[in-house]
């Protein structure tokens, strides 16, 4: 008996999940016009055995007889029809139909060319609701999301471009691409080394294989590690985890980002005690680090725990008020955000201005005290014609004399006193009172 | 009538031991244009007036010409036409032609005058089928920056008009101060350039034409002689809660990426060398209105209950799969996460985590694998002028005519040379101060208007032999039909795709 009978076997009379040709391509690495026939032959073996054990559908393409079409039972269609005025050409309609077995004869009947025939699925029972199919469609996510699409669809047959253009996802570092929504796009370094070495032995002969399907349909999604001694625990976390991340918003992805791009400096040592197995996989994933921190809570118990705990404490805080520190991790992020035209240029320019034209002017400075204008904005509340009354900002001068700045920040001024005072008294802005609000100002521009 | 056994490209057989072949997909020749860009540091604050004044500089010298032509020395009566400057300049019982803006007032037309003299500000206006009604209420004027003059007379019922177009009218004034129109002249096509003007034709001598034989030997050498199609799209709709067409989308992107049908009918997916998605690709219906309630009790920040990002992701994977088979020109529509307001400009790559990797870096000089583009939009593809938009402007106008023709309405907006006429009065535009780009400058080979009722096309040919091939586009979530366009011949076919 073939592989892909048993494994169609499996997959349909075992666990009763219907089949489409791109899930059996995917499955077995295998070309889908390959697979489309293998879907034929399974069908007439099967149902030789036993009849209408297997019910499949079919896809038709081809053109239909002109009288025909109108009459098809399409709603959308017919209300369309008596709209439809002489004053646009008639073109050639080719028609792509997903069409039941049940069926098959009769759709048959309403073409007048039929350019190509196949199997486009195998369910255990009669299917009513093709629809259902496009479950099935969605769990091919599965095996693509495992490999690069460039250079995958050259073994299932997909039209291969030569031309296109990609941004290299390599030169991009990880926490970037981990905030996406897609927590299992982020997998591909580790899906690679596995890959070529399951698929092409076939899946089939083994039997972890078919359960992994099984599984794939069942639950969304799967650790693809099932080989290991650990699967029987990792299924719970990897279903359990994963789930939430792709809920969460914005700014918990970030984070659970950035949390992931900085362990790899405590974890060292509980990795050492790993076997080889999980060594391999160290590329700092959401899962491979479920199961290392599993794994280093049955040996290192609390303390472990506790100290992640203070880390991500610490650097909630660190996301929280300390932005420069977050800016140089989130670069990647910021790359993407330069084609957002207005925010960018914001922030940048706002210090600036403030930097470049002096806020004061200090005449004197002696006997510890220093006296000179500054720039202030004053609020002003006048009546205006119409008898409103009317606040307004304006910028103005005022004369000010006042003790030098504490000593703590002493240094700082004295050092750059002499040279620039432009800068000394930016400098001392920020130190005091205004440093508050340049945090604000950070903040709102970050979040824009 | 076809029975199972006549089937030539079948794929119900044992499998065999010969591989299959991979098909390697046409090249698409492309460059897009940047006509409806705006400025990222554009102002919102000045008014629209400039923009009737510009499109009237600009349509007035190609109108006066044909206008001139038909009417120079027209005799009617004892007396000879004879141009007036300005619409103000009309008098009385004299036979005159005179150029303007048409403006129509008609019965459930918004107004903007009316809005704020009752001070009514709502965010937007109620959606009206049509503005027309069948009675005898409506108001046709024709004004430019001098004044205005009523229209009257039988012939403007016969055309089809919208405010905003561009027109010269013969008549003469009568004692209501009417002035009775015994013909019109619109400006029609404008000059086609040839084939090939941009991008220059790859095989062929020429400038452009060099730089791409150096680039890429091997794949100019291919696609001589080779069919080339492109596939036009519009109405995606992807839906987190309407999955009715879902299957559909799926069909169409194995369709697309030339897995679906047999090894003969792959070879011809294969000749399709571009998607245009032409608006609409992501649901609206899933945004549900802020009622009065949940406006009181405003979260700031981020709301997960108000947004549902599952359509946006769904397009996203949709697009990211055939992108590494297709290059795909992206339009936003009404529906799509874009400015609202005409020219809506591209929809921000970040919508699409996926897919963008396929962009370009911003500032790059290449067009994209996937170009985000504006709506409307220009470019050349495969050496033709295409002129593209998700369909806003065509349902505009529609609401001004009494007629169903949507085709007929994409004709008389090139013979208008306005791609967009109704702008900025029903249709929100930017108020463009220095420029109309909703003026065509030259005429498109290709002109397909996206999120249409229903599927149609024609060619309309114009005095100095140019030829336009005329395309709307049906919505695929209610017709599930794409259409594709042969860019040799620029011939038109359909596939509709359905799953019973």
């Amino acid at each position: 008996m073939d592989e892909y009978k048993k494994f169609l076997a499996d997959r349909l009379l075992s666990d009763e999940q219907p089949i489409t040709y791109r899930l059996l391509s995917r499955a077995l690495g295998i070309h889908v016009n390959t697979a489309k026939e293998m879907l034929y032959d399974y069908h007439t073996y099967q149902n030789g055995i036993k009849a209408e054990s297997i019910h499949a559908t079919y896809v038709v393409y081809g053109t239909k007889t002109q009288n025909n079409t109108a009459e098809d039972g399409d709603v959308e269609m017919s209300s369309s029809m008596p709209e439809h005025e002489p004053l646009s050409e008639t073109v050639p309609t080719t028609t792509l139909a997903l069409i039941r077995q049940e069926n098959l004869e009769a759709a048959l009947a309403e073409y007048q060319e039929v350019v190509s025939i196949h199997m486009y699925s195998l369910a255990p029972g009669p299917q009513r609701d093709v629809s259902l199919l496009y479950d099935v469609a969605k769990s091919l996510a599965e095996y693509t999301s495992k490999e690069d699409p460039l250079t995958a669809g050259e073994k299932y047959g997909t039209i291969r471009n030569l031309n296109v253009r990609r941004r290299d996802r390599q030169a991009r570092p990880k926490p970037g691409s981990s905030t996406t929504s897609q927590p299992a796009k982020a997998q591909p370094p580790k899906a690679q080394p596995i890959v070529p070495v399951k698929s092409e032995p076939a899946a089939a002969t083994k039997k972890p294989s078919p359960f992994e399907v099984a599984a794939a349909a069942a639950k969304l999604k799967k650790q693809p590690s099932s080989q290991t001694p650990s699967s029987s625990e990792t299924p719970t976390s990897s279903a359990a985890k994963p789930a939430p991340a792709l809920k969460r918003g914005g700014s918990g992805s970030i984070m659970q980002s950035f949390a992931k791009a900085k362990p790899p400096k405590p974890k060292p040592e509980p990795k050492k005690e790993e076997d080889t197995e999980m060594a391999l996989s160290d590329d700092g994933e959401a899962d491979d680090e479920d199961i290392a921190k599993e794994k280093s809570e049955y040996k290192d118990s609390d303390a472990v725990r506790k100290s992640r705990k203070q880390r991500e404490d610490e650097l909630r805080r660190m996301m929280e008020d300390d932005d420069e520190e977050e800016k140089s991790e989130q670069e990647p992020a910021d790359e993407e955000m330069e084609e957002a035209p207005e925010p960018e240029p914001e922030p940048e320019e706002e210090p600036k201005e403030k930097e470049e034209e002096p806020a004061e002017t200090i005449t004197t400075t002696a006997n510890g005290r220093r006296r000179g204008r500054r720039k202030v904005m004053k609020k002003e509340r006048v009546m205006d014609e119409q008898g409103y009354l009317v606040t307004i900002q304006k910028p103005g001068w005022e004369s000010f004399s006042e003790d030098e700045a504490p000593p703590p920040k002493k240094p700082a001024i004295a050092s750059s006193n002499s040279s620039t005072p432009a800068s000394s008294a930016g400098k001392a802005k920020k130190s005091t009172g205004k440093g508050a609000q340049g945090n604000i100002m950070s903040f709102f521009a970050k979040k824009s | 009538m076809v029975s199972l056994n006549d089937v030539s490209g079948s794929l119900l057989h044992k499998p065999t031991d010969s591989a299959h072949s991979v098909g390697t997909r046409t090249d698409s020749q492309y460059k897009p244009l940047t006509t409806f860009n705006l400025s990222h540091q554009r102002s919102y604050q000045q008014q629209y007036g400039d923009m009737y004044f510009l499109r009237l500089t600009k349509i007035k010298p190609a109108v006066e010409e044909v206008a001139a032509a038909a009417w120079e020395r027209t005799v009617i009566g004892d007396e000879t036409a004879k141009q007036v400057e300005r619409v103000l300049d009309v008098r009385q019982g004299e036979l005159c032609w005179v150029v303007g803006t048409v403006y129509m007032n008609l019965q459930n037309k918004p107004n903007i005058l009316e809005d704020v003299s009752k001070d009514r500000w709502i965010s937007k206006p109620d959606p009206v089928h049509k503005y027309f009604k069948e009675d005898e209420t409506e108001e046709i004027m024709l004004e430019d920056d001098s004044g205005r003059v009523r229209l009257v007379g039988d012939i403007l019922h016969k055309i089809g008009l919208s405010t905003g177009c561009i027109m010269a009218v013969m008549g003469t004034e009568n004692s209501n101060g009417e002035l009775e129109v015994i013909d019109v002249k619109f400006p029609d096509l404008p000059p086609q350039p040839e084939r090939w003007a941009l991008s220059g034709q790859p095989g062929t001598q020429g400038n452009g034409v060099k730089k791409v034989k150096d680039e890429d030997q091997e794949m100019s050498g291919q696609t001589g002689g080779k069919k080339k199609k492109v596939a036009i799209v519009s109405g995606l709709a992807f839906s987190g809660s309407d999955a009715s067409y879902a299957l559909e989308l799926e069909l169409l992107l194995e369709f697309l990426l030339g897995e679906v049908l047999s090894p003969d009918a792959q070879s011809e997916l294969s000749e399709i060398s571009r998607l245009i998605v032409a608006g609409d690709s992501i649901s609206g219906s899933d945004v549900k209105p802020v009622t009065e309630e949940e406006k009181k009790n405003k979260k700031y920040g981020y709301d997960a209950s108000a947004y549902n990002a599952v359509p946006s992701q769904l397009f996203d994977e949709f697009l990211a799969e055939i992108l590494a088979s297709i290059p795909v020109t992206l339009l936003p529509g009404p529906q799509d996460p874009a400015n609202s307001s005409y020219p809506q400009q591209p929809i921000h790559p970040a919508m699409f985590p996926n897919a963008r990797e396929y962009t370009n870096p911003p500032g790059s000089k290449e067009p994209g694998w996937l170009d985000i583009v504006t709506n409307p939009w220009e470019g050349e593809i495969d050496g033709w002028r295409a002129l593209g938009t998700g369909g806003q402007n065509v349902d505009d106008v529609y609401k001004y005519v009494n007629s169903e023709d949507r085709l007929g309405m994409m004709e008389a907006m090139c013979r208008w040379r306005c791609c967009a006429p109704t702008a900025p009065d029903t249709l929100w535009s930017y108020p463009f101060q220095d420029d109309d780009p909703f003026v065509l400058k030259d005429c498109p080979h290709l002109y397909f208007v996206g999120c249409q009722p229903e599927f149609g096309t024609k060619v309309v040919s114009g005095p100095a032999g140019q030829s336009v091939r005329l395309i709307t586009v049906p919505s695929f979530s209610a017709t599930k039909e794409i259409v594709l366009v042969d860019t040799e011949t620029l011939e038109v076919t359909k596939v509709k795709i359905t799953a019973a």
